[in-house]
């Protein structure tokens, strides 16, 4: 513990640190190597992560695991209809002093804390996850006029159920824009499944030990964050994934200026609605750059941005009606999108 | 370096090939084609070189690659995932953050991976290829010359004296500048008729359009004609003086002299003030006749429509001296239009003076003085270096009984209708 690197993380740290990271997860959760990995690039990349699946897949057990890994503070708030925005933010409450006098005092909620789990994200109101919006966007929390900054690292992950969607609020496009990545945890198969109930069921705990002290892991994550800004992106590369958010956005669209540089797919202009933002290009290079550390390389590549494509721009494509009709998702366009991209010879 | 040396080879050697093999097909078509076709093909394999030329620099100018490309293609062919692309991108880039020389030297580690032999192996480029194929096609154009290589006629060559028919002269003016014809001397009466004749073409020459098409297509012919000569090798026919005499002005002697020598007389037919006529090689047939004792043979038979109309013609005037009188009668008034009413069914035969027999010699007399004219031999390319001169149609109402593919077949004809029949041919 604490040996992993130094004051300041070289590139062969950042990918040790990682993998050691990983494979502590891995003693917990069998499988889900690409979910695991895609996590933990959002978490060293500085974004927050939305993961979508099935009850019983492991998404609480993933969170808590990695807040043991990396020995930092943890919280979880399960999103159900009457949850207020007080209460993930926290509140004033009125608090006796020694002197007898009361007072006013801030209690902070459950946002307060290095990693936050929304479990079900989609079940609470508009207004209370759009209590989220600020602390993931901004570090800090607005409660009764005052502003509370949050303790860096902050990694927000929420889970969102595909299923019993009745009584559900989707999330708006502004908060789903506001996740690096969504995560899809698929059931295990058959393999993993054996190890799941042999791993789970017997006398033994899975003994994760965490990556660094308690005291220090902050400092470290942080490390590790700003070495990944420090990859270097050449300029083709960002116009590659400039070029890459460009082409989700519909030809027909009227929120699309200057078509003639854009590369146009027909199946985006056939089932897409509104294409990925800008923070979809600005995904693309930061979880390209902690794809390049992995490597063991201070630079990212056009197979760095491909790779994670797939994460950060599938869940900012709006689909038509068409493509729900047609059996079409995200993810399939954006493998369209790589594809034109790739061809056009940018 | 290398990869831009590529690119200029690529574009040199593709030029190249495209200018040799043009060359070469041009060279070969020159042979090989008549004047027209040549002169068609040569300009459309010039445009179609000039578009693959400037296709070819085009290509080698793309295939250029400056620093930020040619580090992209090292990226690529050596697997090194942008390292050397972000290194030459960020190189003057002042920013460049902490991880800089850890990025140079992982890239210099590796730089035996990204060595120019591994990068790109050839030192020249494949537009070498298309060049030695169209060297090769240079060489095999080199013995079809030889092979194709016809002998050179000069028409005229060694001859002082051209006797030809009139009906066979295609007469227009000389092009001004024009120092290619030949200068041609006759006598004043034989001038005089020329001139008529000239007139006569100029004044119902028929309609100005299809004149202007014919002089296009004859200045085409000899511009055609003249750079296959270029290319051959072959020299055009230098101007001789020639004496020039009408077959029908001196009379049964200087007639008899087409039929007594054919094989002179298809180099020696010419085309007063301009070229001569090879567009019918019909015609070569038609003057190919028998020697002098044959065709004058009694039981030579008329052949309607067919060739050596000439020489029966001329039996037949030496069977019947009335019929020779008659002719004789016209010979003054003879006219190219007169000639070839029937076409090349009807040949000479046609012909309304001597519809019954040879014509009587000419009253015309040689005076004694020359003019020169200009005048040039028609077989002076090498594709028509075998071709003899071809009388030229000459439209000509036909009468409405008249069949004008089926000529009328030579048979006795009453001395009263003699007059009447003439008539019609004179039409």
């Amino acid at each position: 513990m604490s040996d992993v690197q130094a004051e300041t993380p070289t590139v062969a740290d950042f990918a040790r640190t990682f993998r050691r990271i990983q494979a502590e997860i891995h003693k917990m959760i069998i499988g889900h190597e690409q979910a695991v990995e895609e996590l933990l690039s959002a978490l060293f990349a500085g974004g927050h992560v939305l993961i979508e699946g099935v009850p019983g897949t492991g998404k609480t057990t993933l969170v808590k695991t990695l807040g043991l890994a990396l020995n930092l503070s943890f919280n979880r708030i399960q999103f159900t209809v009457d949850l207020m925005p007080a209460d993930i933010t926290g509140t004033r409450v009125i608090l006796s002093g020694e002197d007898g006098r009361r007072e006013f005092t801030f209690q902070p909620g459950p946002a307060f804390c290095h990693i936050l789990l929304g479990d079900e994200i989609n079940r609470a109101t508009p207004k209370t996850q759009s209590a989220l919006l600020e602390a993931m966007a901004e570090l800090q929390v607005t409660v009764s006029g005052t502003t509370y900054r949050l303790k860096p690292p902050y990694f927000v992950m929420a889970t969102l159920n595909p299923i019993e969607m009745e009584g559900t609020y989707p999330l708006p496009e502004a908060q789903l824009d506001r996740f690096l990545f969504k995560v899809r945890l698929n059931y295990p198969d058959e393999g993993e499944l054996t190890r799941i109930i042999s791993s789970t069921t017997g006398p033994d705990d899975a003994g994760i030990q965490p990556i660094f002290h308690a005291d220090e892991a902050p400092g470290q994550v942080e490390g590790l964050k700003k070495l990944v800004r420090e990859v270097m992106a050449a300029p083709a590369m960002e116009i590659y994934a400039a070029r890459l958010v460009r082409a989700t956005q519909p030809q027909n669209s009227r929120f699309v200026t200057d078509e003639a540089k854009a590369v146009h797919d027909e199946m985006v202009n056939r089932y897409v609605m509104f294409g990925s933002s800008p923070r979809g290009a600005q995904a693309l290079i930061l979880g390209a750059k902690v794809r390049a550390l992995l490597d063991g390389r201070a630079n990212i590549a056009r197979e760095d941005i491909e790779q994670v494509a797939v994460s950060a721009l599938a869940h900012r494509i709006m689909l038509n009606y068409a493509a729900l009709s047609d059996g079409i998702d995200a993810a399939h366009i954006v493998e369209r999108v790589i594809k034109s991209v790739r061809a056009a010879k940018v | 370096m290398r990869i831009n040396s590529l690119a200029l080879q690529h574009a040199i050697f593709y030029a190249l090939a495209i200018m040799i093999g043009a060359g070469a097909v041009v060279f070969a078509s020159a042979y090989l084609l008549s004047p027209l076709v040549f002169l068609i093909g040569s300009v459309a394999i010039f445009f179609i070189a000039a578009v693959g030329i400037a296709g070819a620099i085009r290509a080698g100018w793309r295939m250029r690659a400056s620093a930020a490309q040619a580090a992209a293609i090292a990226d690529e062919r050596a697997e090194l995932k942008g390292r050397l692309s972000t290194i030459v991108a960020l190189a003057n880039n002042e920013n460049r953050g902490s991880l800089w020389s850890y990025l140079v030297e992982d890239t210099f580690g590796r730089q035996d991976e990204f060595a120019p032999a591994k990068i790109e192996r050839r030192r020249v480029s494949r537009g070498i290829y298309p060049l030695a194929g169209a060297l090769m096609l240079a060489a095999l154009a080199y013995p079809i010359s030889k092979i194709k290589r016809a002998p050179q006629i000069i028409p005229g060559g060694g001859q002082d004296d051209l006797t030809v028919d009139l009906d066979d002269l295609h007469l227009r003016p000389a092009d001004p500048g024009d120092e290619s014809g030949m200068p041609v001397t006759a006598d004043a009466a034989t001038m005089r008729r020329l001139e008529d004749k000239l007139a006569r073409q100029s004044a119902t020459g028929g309609d100005a359009a299809g004149n202007s098409l014919n002089q296009l297509v004859n200045r085409a012919r000899d511009m055609a004609g003249d750079l296959q000569n270029k290319l051959t090798g072959q020299q055009a026919a230098s101007p001789h003086r020639l004496n020039l005499r009408l077959a029908d002005a001196g009379g049964d002697q200087d007639r008899n002299e087409i039929h007594r020598a054919p094989d002179q007389q298809k180099n020696k037919r010419g085309e007063v003030a301009g070229q001569f006529k090879q567009d019918q090689p019909k015609s070569n047939r038609e003057l190919d006749l028998p020697p002098e004792d044959d065709s004058r043979q009694p039981n030579s038979q008329p052949s309607p429509g067919g060739n050596g109309e000439v020489g029966i013609e001329s039996n037949a005037g030496k069977d019947n001296p009335n019929q020779d009188d008659s002719a004789t009668d016209k010979s003054i008034q003879q006219s190219g239009e007169n000639s070839s009413n029937g076409g090349e069914a009807h040949g000479i035969g046609a012909d309304p003076d001597s519809l019954f027999g040879a014509p009587a010699p000419s009253k015309l007399g040689n005076e004694g003085f020359e003019i020169a004219i200009e005048a040039r031999p028609v077989d002076h390319g090498p594709k028509g270096a075998g071709h003899a001169y071809v009388p030229p149609k000459v439209r000509t109402p036909l009468s409405l009984e008249q069949e004008p593919d089926e000529p009328v077949a030579r048979t006795a004809v009453p001395a009263d209708d003699r007059t009447t029949i003439k008539r019609v041919f004179e039409r």
